[in-house]
């Protein structure tokens, strides 16, 4: 484009705009020849930079593998060598049967001694880690993480699938079985 | 049955049909044992045998009825009784006599006065038989009589709205009440005699009053406004 | 209004719930007559979301699949279905009413909306009359935090309240029932879902609860003032979607959200039940199952739910030597382990180790790697076993697998009593005998197991008849699809208990099927699979014939071996928890962890390793077993080659590698010892050790030392007590 135009243009954003233009026009030229079906707005509509952007977000970063973050994370040595850390389900709460907090998976560390602080009878530890209970959606997530910072990590209990069980209001009055229902 | 006599106070049922059922009914249990009768355990054999044997659950409402005739209620000796003639769980045939309200769970009067105050008996003075029945025998509804004589309890509908009021007594209705006729009645009960059941004011069940007003004439005969088919066989008109 | 026109559309097709109605039909009739085929999915969709579901699905369940939870009070998956809170009422397109969702099974094609207006409006009033009778009681109610009626009060309900009857009849109020020392009811609180009346009669087998009165006058009660006394009592706690029926022990005690829970493993029988411990402040408040579908599903027996009081009395928490007047001293640890160390190497080798009921794997291998090192190869547990039987381990596993039992045909039980050995497993024999038409006879004394059964008798010699196939149950073993004998680990300690084992062994030959085993072992204490997996031998008697001069007792309580069986000069060394017999006899006392508050495995009856894992640590100067044997080694001069729990755990691998496989389930093959078969059976009538309810509660040292234990004695005791004077009043 013409350094004549760029030189021209009062503001960046008229010349970002003047650019937006020429690109959106070369676009339809080429779709209009082409015809290759409907155009995705959001890369028409996009601004120049935003294009960059997202295409250096599409392609694939490379990350070495085993990325150790403990020198920087600030754990003390006896936490990174001597804590395992124990990824899981919660269990779910046996009182009530709601399971919206069973669908994460949690990390959770070994647990070590809390006793009563004489000032106020509330729970001390000397346990930095003892409240780390980070979330994550999937058990993959959970042991990049527990990597990264150089814990030792197990996992307990695999995702089991859930038994279908057939439930059936009618077996309650089966006149020739035990599941007939004598009571509620 | 002897423990029944008037050394039992009576009960006061209105503040109790909430909760007191347990306490009283657990005093009972300690001191009362139930057994049928020599004529009631042939009632039960014979009422059985139309059971088939799994199915002797089914049994359970008659047993309480045959039970609550014998001892004029249901106690929990007496339950448990019919649970193990039956072979059910004693949890089961509580939940059934506690459920209906036929069955009484406490001691009762020997004559129970229902009075039916739904709205048809109400338009033609169930209200006021109520009202006289109470000032008569001097309770509430739901209480009994010191001498355990009558209990009264204001009912619902007994399905003879033409002959309202209706009163029934135990097993018996006594229709088309007025102060008179209830008077007459409960002096007959308190002498421990049962008046003629049915209706009080001369007719003889749900008629007209005042004679009949329809069906007067005779039934027309057969064929009356019937179709001419063809007869079947010679498949002409007839 | 939306229902008029679609009616009218209907019109002459009949009214839309009697199209549905016989649609329901011709679809079961259809699935009925195609059994072969594995069921066609049917297609439904749910808040416009398809899901393939089998016939027969409940709405509720194919709105979960999706991941759309249907609230509900009375609907529990392993319960019948009662369908009466009406909290799961969702609109399924062109049907007039809102259906219940956890009883209507789905039809072809149904659109349901779980989060429409009507369905909206629905749970509104649903709530609305719920809270209508339901006291204020919040702030002193236990389940709060916990409560289902508050959450789905928050998410389902109205904001305002239009209850205006406050000021004329008020709320209904109705009496507290006394069902026992456990559970604490508080029934003005009850909201009639009925969920503990169905789990009292279909999974504890006791009719004791039920509905009475009518109306808004029900109450659910025992009517007569009876106690709930069942090993599984506790459930009707965690069931109960109110504050009607709570923990006693744990009442007013803590808030939900005050509590940090911790997922571990109960170790007071030997079924392996998955609980959650709740700690605050370093004391065990409660314990609560988790579910595991292959152990204990959901629940959880009585002893392990409310045992856990125990852990705070009788606790060793110093180490302590006896002094020569006789008496137990507390001293520091060094000069306990000196003092033991010097007794050790004064024996020369001449060295014995019991293993009692509670001792965790770890500390089992750290006890015979350090008694092998000093020259000893007498370890043994407490409880006995056949001799020579340990080799193989089928020998002593629960083969068919606690979830396999549920779906057996025939049981016979031998010398067990599995409703108070291992209440769980009793649970799923009662599963079989209620969904599975389940055949089940015994031979031992008459016990009340919570299902019809058959007793053969108590003559030893019917093991031989049955195992013959000369007895009338044998024909319904043989022809059986899945049958099981099921015998007790008491019984195989006596005298003939080999001749017994090698019978049964023999037959179960006949009757295995591909990919079923019928040769089970009900073990009745936690230790025992563990310490047979690595190597232990059976029976204290083992421990004591060898004289030893030193006797390691690891948390062996059960008083099998007494001071009068040991030689004069022997010098027993107690690790454990808690002070009960093993202590009583000891020359010093090593205190150690209970389970609550170590990192161990602990394998189950059916040979599943679990770990327990600290909830709170250990009192006083108690240490984790292993530790202490550890330290031990140090101080004697042969050090263990571990130092912290992962080598230990590399070294259990080493001796057994399956146990190191948490949670699963290694099968162990065909059960026989060989050689046994010629000796011969003949020892007595068979009888059992834990007969009645009341024997149930206090087995090991835990449960021993636990005041709530004994509370529910005296409550059983009371009970029959109270039965007796009943029965013999005659008017």
């Amino acid at each position: 484009m013409s350094a004549l135009r760029q030189v021209m243009c009062r503001s960046t954003a008229s010349l970002q705009l003047y650019q937006a233009n020429r690109a959106a026009a070369a676009r339809w030229a080429s779709t209009a020849s082409t015809d290759g079906g409907p155009l995705d707005p959001k890369t028409a509509l996009a601004r120049p930079d935003e294009l960059e952007q997202r295409n250096k977000l599409s392609g694939k970063i490379t990350v070495p593998t085993a990325v150790n973050l403990s020198p920087i994370s600030g754990v003390p040595e006896e936490h990174l060598r001597e804590r395992r850390v124990r990824i899981h389900i919660p269990p779910k709460n046996a009182m009530q049967s709601g399971t919206d907090n069973v669908n994460t998976w949690q990390i959770e560390f070994d647990n070590r001694e809390r006793w009563e602080n004489p000032l106020m009878g509330w729970a001390s530890s000397g346990d930095p880690l003892s409240n780390m209970n980070v979330q994550f959606g999937s058990q993959e997530e959970a042991i990049t993480f527990c990597e990264r910072n150089g814990w030792r990590w197990y996992v307990d209990g695999a995702e089991k699938p859930k038994k279908e069980r057939v439930k059936n209001y009618g077996i309650n009055f089966a006149w020739n079985k035990r599941t007939r229902v004598s009571t509620k | 049955m002897l423990l029944l006599s008037r050394s039992i106070r009576a009960i006061h049922l209105a503040a109790v049909f909430r909760s007191g059922a347990q306490m009283d009914a657990t005093k009972m249990r300690k001191t009362l044992k139930f057994e049928f009768s020599k004529d009631n355990q042939r009632r039960v054999k014979a009422l059985l045998a139309w059971y088939p044997k799994a199915e002797w659950k089914g049994a359970l409402l008659p047993l309480l009825d045959i039970a609550q005739r014998q001892q004029g209620w249901l106690s929990i000796s007496a339950v448990q009784a019919v649970a193990e003639t039956i072979k059910i769980d004693p949890m089961e045939a509580f939940e059934a006599a506690q459920f209906y309200t036929m069955f009484f769970m406490k001691p009762r009067g020997k004559y129970v006065v229902s009075v039916c105050t739904s709205t048809p008996c109400k338009l033609r003075g169930g209200d006021e038989i109520f009202e006289a029945c109470k000032k008569a025998l001097n309770l509430e509804h739901g209480q009994t009589t010191p001498d355990m004589q009558f209990t009264l309890k204001e009912d619902y509908c007994m399905g003879a709205c033409v002959n309202a009021p209706v009163l029934a007594v135990n097993d018996d209705m006594y229709e088309d009440l007025d102060e008179k006729s209830l008077a007459s009645i409960l002096a007959d009960l308190r002498n421990d005699k049962l008046p003629p059941a049915g209706p009080r004011n001369g007719r003889c069940a749900s008629e007209p009053k005042g004679g009949l007003t329809t069906l007067k004439s005779e039934p027309p005969p057969p064929g009356y406004m019937m179709q001419k088919l063809p007869d079947p066989k010679t498949k002409k008109c007839q | 209004m939306i229902r008029a026109p679609l009616v009218k559309a209907l019109g002459a097709l009949g009214s839309p719930t009697h199209q549905m109605a016989s649609r329901a039909v011709r679809t079961s009739a259809m699935v009925a007559q195609t059994p072969a085929k594995a069921p066609e999915k049917i297609e439904v969709f749910v808040d416009d979301i398809p899901v393939q579901v089998a016939p027969g699905t409940t709405v509720l369940q194919a709105a979960a699949q999706i991941g759309v939870e249907i609230p509900r009070f009375c609907y529990h998956e392993r319960l019948a279905v009662a369908g009466n809170c009406r909290m799961c009422l969702v609109e399924v397109e062109k049907s007039p009413k809102p259906v219940a969702a956890c009883a209507m099974p789905v039809m072809k094609g149904w659109r349901i909306k779980t989060n429409s207006d009507l369905t909206r409006k629905a749970r509104e009033g649903v709530m609305e009359f719920l809270l209508m009778n339901h006291p204020l009681d919040c702030p002193i109610c236990d389940q709060g935090g916990e409560c289902d009626l508050q959450d789905q009060a928050m998410a389902f309900g109205s904001d305002r309240s239009r209850f205006t009857d406050i000021n004329y009849t008020g709320k209904r109020a109705v009496e507290d029932k006394d069902i026992g020392p456990l559970v604490k009811t508080i029934m003005t609180r009850c909201i009639h879902c009925t969920r503990c009346v169905r789990f009292a009669s279909e999974i504890a087998g006791v009719d004791d609860l039920g509905t009475t009165g009518r109306g808004n006058d029900m109450q659910i009660g025992t009517y007569v003032e009876k106690l709930f006394l069942t090993e599984l009592s506790g459930n009707v706690i965690d069931l109960c979607p109110v504050g009607a029926l709570t923990n006693k022990p744990y009442s007013f005690v803590a808030r939900p959200w005050e509590i940090r829970k911790v997922s571990s493993i109960d170790v007071l029988d030997a079924v392996g039940s998955n609980i959650v411990v709740s700690t605050r402040t370093n004391e065990v408040l409660r314990i609560l199952p988790r579910e595991n579908e292959d152990v204990n599903e959901e629940w959880l027996a009585d002893k392990s739910r409310f045992a856990c009081d125990g852990l705070k009395r009788q606790r060793l928490v110093a180490p302590m030597v006896r002094m020569p007047n006789g008496e137990l001293q507390a001293v520091e640890w060094e000069g306990a382990l000196i003092a033991v160390a010097k007794a050790v190497k004064a024996a020369g080798g001449q060295i014995a180790g019991i293993s009692g009921q509670l001792a965790d794997l770890e500390a089992q291998v750290a006890l015979k790697d350090l008694l092998n090192r000093l020259g000893s190869e007498v370890v043994a547990t407490e409880q006995g076993f056949i001799a020579g039987g340990t080799d193989n381990r089928a020998n002593y596993l629960l083969n068919s697998t606690i979830a396999g039992l549920e779906e057996a045909d025939a049981v016979l039980l031998v010398g067990t009593n599995p409703r108070y050995e291992a209440p769980l497993v009793n649970t799923r024999l009662r599963k079989a005998y209620v969904h599975n038409e389940l055949q089940i006879a015994s031979i031992g004394p008459k016990i009340d197991l919570s299902y019809d059964h058959e007793n053969l008798g108590a003559d030893a010699a019917l093991v031989k008849d049955v195992c013959s196939g000369a007895h009338a149950f044998s024909k319904v073993l043989e022809g059986a699809k899945k049958p099981a004998i099921i015998i007790g680990a008491d019984l195989l300690e006596r005298a003939d208990g080999a001749a017994i084992h090698a019978t049964v062994a023999e037959y179960c030959k006949k009757l295995k099927k591909p990919n079923w085993n019928p040769f089970n072992v009900l073990q009745t204490n936690a230790a025992q699979v563990g310490a047979l997996d690595v190597g232990y031998k059976a029976g204290a008697q083992t421990a004591v014939k060898a004289q030893p001069k030193v006797l390691f007792l690891l948390n062996a309580d059960a008083a099998k071996v007494t001071r009068e069986q040991l030689p004069k000069d022997c010098f027993v060394v107690y690790i454990g928890s808690h002070g009960d017999n093993g202590a009583s006899i000891a020359d010093a006392v090593l205190p150690g962890a209970a389970y609550t508050e170590k990192q161990a495995i602990y394998v189950n009856t059916e040979g599943r390793p679990q770990q327990t894992l600290p909830g709170v640590s250990p009192p006083g100067m108690a240490r984790e077993d292993w530790k202490i044997l550890r330290a031990l080694s140090e101080v004697v001069g042969k050090p263990l080659p571990y130092d912290n729990l992962d080598e230990l755990r590399n070294r259990v691998e080493d001796v057994a590698p399956h146990l190191t496989r948490l949670g699963h389930l290694e099968p162990a093959g065909d059960a026989g010892a060989a050689g046994a078969i010629s000796k011969s059976i003949g020892g007595g009538p068979i009888d059992l050790k834990l007969k009645e309810l009341r024997d149930y509660f206090m087995t090991d040292a835990i449960s021993r030392a636990s005041p709530t234990m004994a509370k529910c004695i005296s409550a059983v005791n009371k009970q029959q007590r109270e039965n007796e004077a009943k029965q013999s009043v005659a008017i």
